[in-house]
């Protein structure tokens, strides 16, 4: 546990000196902020944008507070994974091609630790951002429109973060399995996509995939209730320790590039 | 006392055979060099002793762990290049390794600032590695793989990519160390394996070709040789060439040399008697005669040249 | 909805502002600092003023080479 904790420690001082700490969560409250405001000047935005014969009158309904913060929610879907594929895509591959995952394996260092603390990091630093974007953007939401019911957005916050957390274990896999950190983000991304359309495509089928995390956190705030949530939060919490697994072995296995 | 056990270790990558079936053992205290040509199979060799690297089979057993245990914790391994978390200072990194290896805070401290006097970089100790030099890595390198005292220093070329100031630093810092602690390291000179170590293993396409105590192959592998120079007139050269072409039996192995030949020879007394009379007899001008025997360097290039 | 003037408006999204600024202005103050970058400063100062949200993302994900 201790050996655990300084390999944690080394991760958020990575994270700190690197600024990530400070940048992502600017970003993330930047569009968590963005889409409840932009939705608030859109009638003026369109009103001003010229080309509107004199006298036009505008009727854009005003969305339920709800459905303002679902799609900030959506914004975090987009963006929001992007960012954290980011930062996670070079998590193990970056260690392996520098060396660095060279020198610190051969001490006497458990490899689900090396991996565990790494993801570890990345999930904390996800949920410290997505925790004050989701914030600025519910903040933001009671101002201009309507108060959310915090238990409804604490509930979608919950069912969210955690679909975060699954796209950033998804990236450390493959930054664990592909030499290229690129590539990894670029997988992790298409995974994700290709998760969320076959979710949608198949809704029978793939009742409990990971990928109907997101339309359950919008679900739960505008419906109050996100049915059937916790077989998909069990298969998701499968789905990220099987990839931790697969990690650990990837870089059992492979520790360092340079073969020979 | 044995320290460590190899055993018809084998890696092969794909169809080719990096190192084939060699055996070792290393005794508590020594220093080994593992000599090689580059490409022989030594990084190979060392980082399946640091398991960095998985053997095709064979054997690896360190003294009190079963055999193929993970003996990590009493091993302390420096490879090539060293690779350092640039964004830390070098106190930092070091601190890191030695809680890593299982020291507690306090522990590592006082480690950290012993060795970075000791290795000679203290002064740097608060500055980020991305400034580092060459040599300052190097021997930050060094100070990380010896945080936990290990039983077996274990490193991998760690002069060769130094300059001659930087070598000649290291040099010194480890004939320091192998009082202290067993040390195993690879290198491509053999100066450097015959000014450190006790012991050599010299390596070839991926076998041991010799091993064991350098005093011993010295003796051992330790033949007769003739050295002959002639004068460069037409005759005496006409002589030599003739001669060479049809050695007398004595003569085992012969070369070129500038302005005449290096011969080794089985029985010397009948070699300088013969070839004394043969002299005479044709009235070679020789300008020299000498009689010595091979050094390690013969038996090096012998080694790494064979066919 | 419209009960919301104009002022009020203004200071509530002055914050963003400020964070918006201040996010653009530590990446352009690293990005001019810094001694290695992915690719020639003046493309990466472009990116960063240019691209509002994601040039500053882009400049901290592939601006700086790794060491």
């Amino acid at each position: 546990m201790t050996q655990w904790m300084v390999l944690y420690r080394k991760e958020w001082l990575e994270l700190i000196r690197s600024s990530k700490l400070i940048w992502m969560p600017v970003v993330f409250i930047l569009l968590g902020a963005m889409q409840p405001i932009m939705t608030y000047m859109m009638p003026d935005i369109i009103a001003n944008a010229g080309n509107m014969p004199e006298g036009t009158i505008i009727e854009i309904p005003t969305p339920h507070a709800s459905e303002v913060l679902a799609q900030t929610l959506q914004q975090f879907g987009t963006l929001g994974l992007l960012i954290i594929a980011l930062i996670s895509m070079g998590t193990v591959s970056g260690e392996r091609m520098s060396g660095t995952s060279a020198m610190i394996l051969v001490k006497p260092v458990a490899y689900t630790s090396f991996v565990t603390a790494k993801w570890a990091a990345i999930v904390t630093i996800t949920a410290i951002s997505f925790v004050l974007g989701y914030g600025a953007g519910w903040y933001y939401t009671a101002a201009l429109f309507d108060t959310v019911a915090w238990q409804d957005a604490a509930g979608s916050l919950l069912l969210f973060g955690l679909w975060l957390s699954f796209i950033g274990t998804l990236t450390i896999l493959f930054s664990s399995l592909l030499r290229s950190a690129a590539a990894a983000a670029f997988t992790a991304l298409g995974t994700a996509a290709l998760l969320s359309i076959a979710t949608s495509l198949l809704p029978k089928a793939l009742a409990w995939s990971p990928g109907k995390l997101a339309g359950l956190a919008s679900a739960q705030l505008t419906s109050g209730t996100a049915s059937g949530m916790w077989p998909v939060i069990g298969i998701t919490f499968v789905c990220i320790i099987a990839a931790l697994a697969i990690s650990v072995w990837s870089l059992r296995k492979y520790p360092s590039i340079e073969a020979v | 006392m044995t320290l460590l056990t190899v055993e018809q270790l084998t890696k092969t990558f794909g169809g080719t055979c990096a190192v084939d079936g060699i055996g070792f053992t290393i005794h508590e205290g020594r220093c080994v060099a593992l000599l090689g040509p580059n490409g022989a199979g030594k990084t190979t060799t060392i980082r399946m002793l640091t398991g960095l690297l998985a053997p095709t089979s064979g054997r690896i057993a360190f003294r009190g762990f079963a055999p193929g245990a993970d003996h990590r914790s009493v091993i302390g391994f420096l490879p090539q290049i060293p690779a350092l978390y640039g964004w830390m200072t070098g106190q930092e990194f070091l601190i890191y390794a030695g809680r890593l290896c299982g020291l507690s805070a306090k522990e590592a401290q006082i480690r950290c600032s012993g060795l970075l006097e000791r290795v000679g970089i203290a002064s740097a100790a608060k500055r980020r590695i991305a400034g580092y030099s060459g040599g300052m890595k190097q021997r930050l390198g060094l100070a990380q793989a010896l945080i936990h005292r290990p039983k077996l220093l274990i490193l991998d070329e760690p002069v060769s990519a130094l300059d001659p100031i930087g070598r000649r630093e290291v040099m010194e810092l480890l004939r320091e160390l192998k009082q202290e602690t067993t040390i195993l390291f690879s290198t491509h000179v053999l100066h450097d394996a015959e000014e450190l170590c006790d012991d050599v293993l010299i390596m070839r396409a991926g076998r041991i070709a010799v091993g064991g105590a350098v005093s011993e192959i010295r003796n051992e592998h330790r033949q007769p040789i003739l050295t002959l120079e002639i004068e460069q007139d037409e005759q005496s050269r006409n002589w030599l060439r003739g001669w060479l072409q049809a050695p007398p039996a004595y003569v085992q192995s012969t070369s070129a040399n500038g302005g005449g030949a290096r011969l080794v020879v089985t029985d010397v007394h009948a070699a300088r008697r013969s070839l004394m009379g043969e002299l005479l007899e044709s009235d070679v001008r020789f300008t020299k005669l000498e009689i010595g025997h091979t050094t390690l360097e013969d038996l090096f290039m012998k080694v790494v040249t064979a066919s | 909805m419209d009960s919301i003037s104009q002022e009020k408006l203004l200071v509530l999204i002055a914050p963003l502002i400020a964070l918006q600024l201040l996010l653009t202005l530590i990446s352009l103050i690293m990005c001019v600092r810094s001694k290695d970058l992915n690719g020639p400063k003046i493309m990466w100062v472009l990116i960063i003023l240019l691209g509002s949200l994601i040039g500053p993302v882009l400049f901290f994900a592939f601006g700086r080479r790794s060491s």
